[in-house]
């Protein structure tokens, strides 16, 4: 294998991953804080990539200016589900020990739900926006390019994953959500409204999937079923990282897209993916918390 | 034993006094249901609703011009069923329509799943399938009497592919000596995949680069890359609509070059969405081998009205499953010409010996509609296009071309665009 073709195809997987994990973000905070598995999230980022398509069509609205809308609609929304859909259920564990499995049942009849509103809505056919500065690229070389767009989306997921953790990390409201992942009964004995903790994080986590949707439309396109396709792949992410790591997910992301990548160059492509899983199964082997996990 | 021959009398008088209405009627019926097994709903809805229509469009036509004349003018009605893109749902509602409507002939299903099982329930019940679009070459090879298939069989596919690319070698002396294949990894690409190497092996190519991808990928940077690096002279792929929006805008990116073009086999590339989400420049140059001929509204002038009455009803203009829909109601009208009965028996004979080598069953742009023991059409043939100026032209076979029209061999390297 010619060396420049391998340097480029890792580039190339690097770029993706990075996309992978911030699409992944937000299923790692909600699970990380609610333990709720998230099934509805590939939903969520078909209507992240709706809102920018339909901006676009409709009022030729960049995609990118876009997110100031995609995003608050998504944090609202997911705050909605929360609050109505999935806070009763919490409610009526009186230990607020939330079965896994209705939850899961729920968040999964929920994207049943937002698919098939959509598909009423819009119909099943795909699409996508064509910007002429979507198909422009930065060319190193000869043979190495790499698509603006994709490389703005590279570049701003990692912005929001660091984004992400600094909130976390820093602000008053982020420690507040870090202390009810650890323990929500001293949290909440320490005086946070864990409900709203809960609403405030799940919508945060769709967020993310508003702004990623913006990001990924200009090379991307969307149709109600989309969502799918990413679903399997963020879980796979997830656990890669570290289940709750908000680093881990952009280092599980870019091992995802370097290895499906650079495999693709050895193996056709639907063989490639063999090597993710055969990697996901030995970290959950070895270490099973994730690279970046913490102990449980 | 005059009890006995009393009973007999009397059930001869009674069979006769059933069965003569019904022979009687070849001369006059008010009306002759056709049913149609479609996917109205579901993951093919898309192209169910489009048959639909075609389906409609000819109706309304053979009814305006006063029915069918050796049934007395009865005129058509379609009972449409809604397979749900689901095997069983076709199966349950081809049974409920033969039972229920009790309609002499069938059509349908689009998809070769669907169609698969509602041909084995209207074999049982003895009555004639006509097969729109569905090309799964096991449709035609269980040596059932009563279905017949006027379009291709997947095999044919990929076969015009190469024959395309050969005939314009031998036009121009200039050729493709090595072919890459890029296919999407469900049953169709694959077996795709597995026609194009067997007969690309035949006609001398050799195989660069044979690739498949998992649907509904996001990046095709990889697979380029590969491309790039095996240098295939051409390159034939397979792809959904979603695969080849992704395909099509990082090929384009990436000044992909294929000196003897991209040939993608009709399904992404001959939905209309797809030439929504892409840019227009990154089509260019390439060729689709399509399920009929694209331009046929162009340059066959009997063929606007329905073009147009097909804009009417759906907003956009007749597509490759709109004219399989209307060449079927207008085949199955040609067969109920010749039949001269509603009997399944006499119309499955009439099946039998069609011969159609003009008229408006052939708007898919065959030239002859005849089927074998098996009920395949062997003269079906899909068609291939070139996009020049923006617009999908025929090329393929040559009897379809336009005249003077001279397709781009080889396709300029995008520096020189």
């Amino acid at each position: 294998m010619d060396p420049i073709i391998l340097g480029i195809a890792v580039v190339n997987g690097i770029i993706l991953g990075g996309l992978y994990g911030a699409i992944a973000v937000g299923l790692s905070l909600i699970f990380g804080v609610m333990r709720v598995i998230n099934f509805a999230h590939g939903s969520f980022l078909m209507i992240g990539l709706f809102i920018p398509f339909w901006l676009w069509q409709l009022f030729k609205v960049d995609p990118y200016v876009s997110m100031i809308v995609a995003a608050p609609a998504l944090f609202g929304l997911g705050y909605l589900i929360q609050a109505t859909l999935i806070a009763p259920l919490y409610r009526r564990e009186r230990a607020m020990v939330l079965e896994p499995i209705s939850a899961l049942m729920l968040t999964a009849g929920v994207g049943l739900i937002i698919d098939n509103v959509t598909f009423m809505a819009f119909g099943p056919d795909f699409r996508g926006i064509t910007m002429g500065f979507a198909s422009k690229a930065l060319w190193i070389g000869e043979i190495l390019n790499i698509n603006y767009t994709r490389l703005i989306a590279f570049l701003a997921s990692v912005a929001i994953t660091v984004a992400l953790s600094l909130f976390l990390g820093r602000t008053d409201l982020g420690r507040a959500i870090r202390s009810t992942a650890q323990n929500r009964d001293a949290a909440s004995l320490c005086g946070i409204n864990v409900m709203r903790i809960y609403n405030v994080t799940f919508g945060l986590g769709c967020a993310v999937l508003g702004v990623v949707g913006c990001l990924m439309i200009p090379f991307y396109l969307v149709s109600p079923s989309i969502g799918l396709a990413f679903g399997v792949r963020s879980f796979i992410t997830v656990v890669l990282g570290g289940i709750g790591s908000i680093p881990g997910c952009i280092l599980g992301g870019l091992i995802l897209g370097v290895v499906e990548s650079v495999a693709a160059q050895f193996v056709t492509a639907t063989s490639a993916s063999i090597f993710s899983f055969v990697i996901f199964i030995l970290v959950l082997f070895f270490r099973p918390t994730g690279l970046m996990g913490m102990k449980a | 034993m005059k009890g006995q021959r009393g009973i007999l009398i009397a059930m001869v008088v009674m069979a006769i006094a059933v069965w003569c209405p019904a022979a009687l009627a070849g001369e006059k019926v008010a009306e002759v249901k056709i049913g149609a097994v479609l996917s109205l709903s579901g993951g093919a809805a898309n192209q169910g609703i489009q048959t639909k229509t075609g389906a409609i469009v000819a109706a309304e036509e053979i009814n305006a011009k006063g029915g069918i004349p050796a049934l007395g003018g009865a005129k058509l009605t379609l009972i449409f069923g809604d397979s749900q893109s689901k095997p069983d749902v076709g199966a349950s509602e081809t049974e409920r329509i033969i039972q229920r409507e009790s309609v002499p002939v069938m059509m349908g299903a689009y998809q070769s799943a669907v169609t698969t099982v509602t041909t084995e329930v209207a074999e049982r019940y003895k009555t004639p399938w006509l097969v729109t679009g569905s090309v799964a070459d096991i449709i035609t090879e269980r040596g059932f009497k009563f279905t017949f298939r006027p379009n291709n069989k997947a095999v044919y596919d990929a076969n015009e592919q190469l024959q395309a690319i050969k005939t314009l070698t031998q036009e121009t002396g200039k050729g493709p000596k090595s072919i890459g294949i890029l296919v999407e990894g469900s049953d169709w690409g694959k077996s795709h995949a597995t026609n194009l190497r067997r007969l690309a092996k035949d006609l001398g190519y050799e195989i660069v680069l044979d690739e498949a991808y998992s649907p509904g990928t996001v990046d095709f940077s990889a697979q380029i890359l590969k491309i790039k690096s095996r240098k295939p002279e051409a390159m034939v792929i397979a792809m959904y609509t979603p695969d080849h929006i992704v395909f099509t805008k990082q090929s384009y990116e990436g000044r992909l070059d294929i000196p003897f073009g991209i040939h993608s086999v009709g399904a992404g590339s001959e939905d209309p969405n797809f030439y929504k989400a892409v840019p227009p420049e990154s089509v260019n140059y390439m060729f689709v081998q399509e399920d009929f001929q694209i331009d046929i509204t162009e340059v066959v002038p009997w063929t606007q009205p329905v073009n147009k009455r097909f804009n009417e009803m759906l907003g956009y203009g007749l597509t490759a499953y709109g004219a399989q829909g209307y060449s079927a109601v207008y085949t199955i009208y040609d067969v109920l010409q010749r039949a001269g009965s509603l009997d399944k028996e006499k119309i499955r004979e009439a099946f039998v010996k069609t011969n159609i080598t003009s008229g408006p069953a052939l708007i898919m742009g065959w030239q002859k509609i005849a089927f074998d023991k098996d009920g395949q059409n062997l003269d079906a043939h899909g068609c291939v296009s070139q996009n020049l100026k923006g617009k999908r032209t025929t090329i393929w076979p040559v009897a379809n071309r336009p005249q003077n029209l001279k397709p781009v061999w080889p396709v300029p390297a995008w520096k020189d665009r």
